[in-house]
């Protein structure tokens, strides 16, 4: 019962319209924003549907607008060594991620764990290193590939990849690190262990959300490059997947379908890779954040 | 088993941080030697540099009498316990204890039997499989130990291994840590801030100050015999009362100026203690246990007025302010003081059943037998050794 002392609220005049209470409210949004949702994702998964289709028509098919078909497929294998390309896409890929852990985990570990005199100097060199874009280091690199010869095969390549991809890694794993508590190691320490033991005996294990970011998004970038596999890798035998659809819409072909097909080969192991590894990637991306 | 001698280690981090000064200590062999202290008071950083975990500027650290300062933690065969524990998160229970034993080379079958002795010890045989996440604190807490015990080492180190633990788990886990090194009978060096865990564990307690060594000795010596107003104000709970007056030794009774009051105490102060003939500004300690309430009318007396008033259950803290006085708590170096000094100068502990009010007047006396006397100036003990 509304005491008479109590003055009557705004909401409350006939005047007015009155607000809808908070749970109706909190409803709405929620059916808001999962609307917004359906939208990006149908805007995001559109062009993958279209590469779907496309790829499944012939040249004939595709013009008619309806029918569905192989030929695109069997077409694109005949056109480039489709098999052999996307083995060195993941031969290049595999390889400089490698080199990327096992340069950027002792890294992280060191600079978050040990105490030396230029940790942060030496920190903060290595990681405005990231801000340095491709293009503008590319002739200097390739000068000195070149120089040591390897511009022929996979190792130019792997070498570029890797020196590319180690700051962001050296960083991303420092900041992983620096969430471990030092009794951690420490204990590890007393116990008999040396840094590298700790390391790789109890940072690496729970170290897996960092190790399956840094894998991903360096996958997805190496995986989808082109230019320094067109720059570095001149062997046509073993040049990668993304110089081969670029070679195939230089002039090898005109089908669309064929295109969609080879686009399609191209996209779909970085997209297994991201759905794979997605659950970590997002503790590894937020980690730090909620300390 | 192997005692561990500190002989004059010093601690600097960066160009002036001494965070140990000068510390020269001997563990016995068997010995709990508890290290107890305020906040950046150095007690960690010592356990540490016996760990292997922190470098030694200058002294020199022995176990088992070899001089370890350059010494890998590895090859100190000293096991520690963390004060968040520091398990393995991807490991088992069984797995964490049994580490230390896998690293060191030990067969599988050794290990499997230490470790089901450890967990039986530890009452922890029911959880072996299971995660640390999945354990209680002070099922972890136990799991740390038995980390540190199956090891059979030469020494045990616990950095306020008790501080994450609620109240009660505090007061049945010191008992068990108690009895295990009692049982196992290995030096420990013990590191807490909880003056009641270094009186109830340690067969001598370490008191430190600014990275200094205050004194050593047993609990109740420490308790009894404070060598300086630090260690009296920080041993004992509530701490001894500290209070700045004049002493005239005179008409075989040494006379104490609390303001405008006097009170007389036994003369043989005067041979157990420095006090000059001639009178002398110091800070009394009285622990609460020896403020007395008694009759107005008894000789003695130090008139007060009840400022307030805590039921504990078992006891009651009364706190107490001087009526006509001028006498004013402790200070002799008020920096250093500041830490132990309280508004009202007199704290007294009593029965649950003694009836005081807020605002009452009390008459109090002291312990004739349990008066402590230090120098006002440097705050140290005026007891004759």
């Amino acid at each position: 019962m509304t005491s008479l002392l109590t003055p009557p609220r705004a909401s409350d005049s006939p005047d007015e319209p009155t607000r809808p209470p908070r749970a109706t409210r909190s409803k709405l949004g929620r059916w808001a924003l999962f609307f917004a949702m359906i939208v990006i994702a149908v805007i995001m998964l559109y062009p993958f549907w279209v590469m779907i289709v496309t790829s499944l028509k012939s040249e004939a098919q595709f013009l008619a607008g309806q029918g569905f078909s192989w030929l695109s497929w069997k077409n694109l294998s005949a056109t480039i060594p489709i098999g052999q390309e996307v083995l060195s896409s993941t031969i290049v890929c595999s390889a400089s991620i490698l080199v990327i852990l096992l340069v950027g985990l002792p890294a992280g570990f060191a600079f978050s764990k040990l105490r030396f005199r230029t940790s942060t100097a030496v920190f903060l060199v290595i990681v405005s290193a990231m801000m340095v874009p491709l293009q503008a280091i590319l002739m200097p690199e390739f000068v000195n590939v070149t120089k040591l010869g390897l511009t022929g095969g996979y190792w130019g390549a792997i070498l570029v990849y890797a020196a590319l991809g180690t700051p962001f890694s050296v960083f991303l794993f420092t900041t992983y690190f620096r969430g471990v508590p030092d009794e951690l190691i420490e204990a590890g320490i007393v116990d008999g262990l040396g840094y590298f033991g700790a390391l790789w005996r109890l940072v690496l294990p729970i170290a897996v959300p960092a190790i399956a970011t840094v894998t991903v998004l360096q996958f997805i970038q190496i995986w989808d490059d082109l230019l320094v596999g067109l720059l570095f890798i001149q062997n046509t035998s073993e040049r990668p997947i993304t110089v081969g659809l670029a070679v195939l819409a230089a002039g090898r072909t005109t089908s669309i379908p064929e295109l969609m097909a080879g686009s399609l080969i191209s996209a779909l192991p970085a997209m297994l890779v991201y759905l794979g590894f997605q659950r970590y990637l997002v503790k590894g991306l937020t980690m730090g954040i909620d300390r | 088993m192997a005692e561990i001698t500190f002989d004059a280690v010093t601690k600097i981090f960066g160009d002036d941080v001494r965070a140990v000064d000068e510390l020269s200590l001997h563990v016995a062999d068997g010995e709990f030697m508890v290290l107890v202290g305020p906040s950046g008071c150095g007690k960690t950083t010592a356990l540490r540099m016996l760990a292997g975990l922190e470098d030694i500027t200058s002294g020199s650290l022995s176990i088992g009498g070899a001089v370890v300062n350059n010494v890998l933690p590895k090859d100190r065969d000293v096991a520690m316990v963390f004060q968040n524990y520091a398990l393995y998160p991807h490991m088992s229970v069984e797995k964490n204890i049994g580490f230390a034993l896998k690293i060191r080379g030990d067969s599988k079958s050794e290990i499997k039997r230490k470790v089901e002795e450890a967990a039986a010890t530890l009452h922890l045989t029911d959880y072996l499989e299971r995660r640390p996440k999945a354990l209680s604190g002070g099922q972890r807490q136990r799991v740390a130990m038995g980390r540190a015990i199956v090891r059979s080492p030469r020494a045990f180190l616990m950095d306020e291994p008790l501080s994450n633990l609620d109240a009660q788990l505090r007061v049945e886990m010191r008992l068990e840590i108690a009895r295990i090194q009692r049982i196992l009978g290995v030096a420990t060096v013990y590191v807490t801030h909880d003056q009641v865990e270094a009186m109830t564990m340690g067969d001598r307690v370490a008191v430190l100050r600014g990275g200094r060594l205050q004194q050593v000795d047993t609990p109740q010596d420490l308790y009894d015999h404070p060598i300086n107003e630090f260690v009296a104000g920080f041993m004992g709970s509530p701490p001894m009362n500290l209070v700045r007056c004049h002493v005239r030794p005179g008409n075989d009774r040494v006379e104490v100026d609390f303001g405008d009051q006097t009170v007389e105490l036994p003369w043989h102060y005067t041979s157990s203690h420095e006090l000059p003939a001639s009178g002398l500004d110091v800070v009394v300690g009285v622990r609460p246990e020896d403020v007395i309430i008694t009759d107005a009318s008894s000789p003695n007396t130090i008139k007060t007025r009840v400022e307030r008033r805590e039921a504990l259950g078992a006891e009651i803290l009364v706190h107490l302010t001087h009526l006509d006085s001028n006498a004013d708590t402790a200070s002799s170096d008020p920096g250093a003081l500041r830490d132990i000094s309280r508004r009202a100068p007199l704290v007294a502990k009593m029965g649950p059943r003694v009836h005081v009010a807020v605002g009452d007047v009390l008459s109090v006396q002291i312990s004739p037998e349990h008066a402590h006397f230090f120098d006002a100036t440097t705050g140290v003990t005026l007891r004759r050794r």
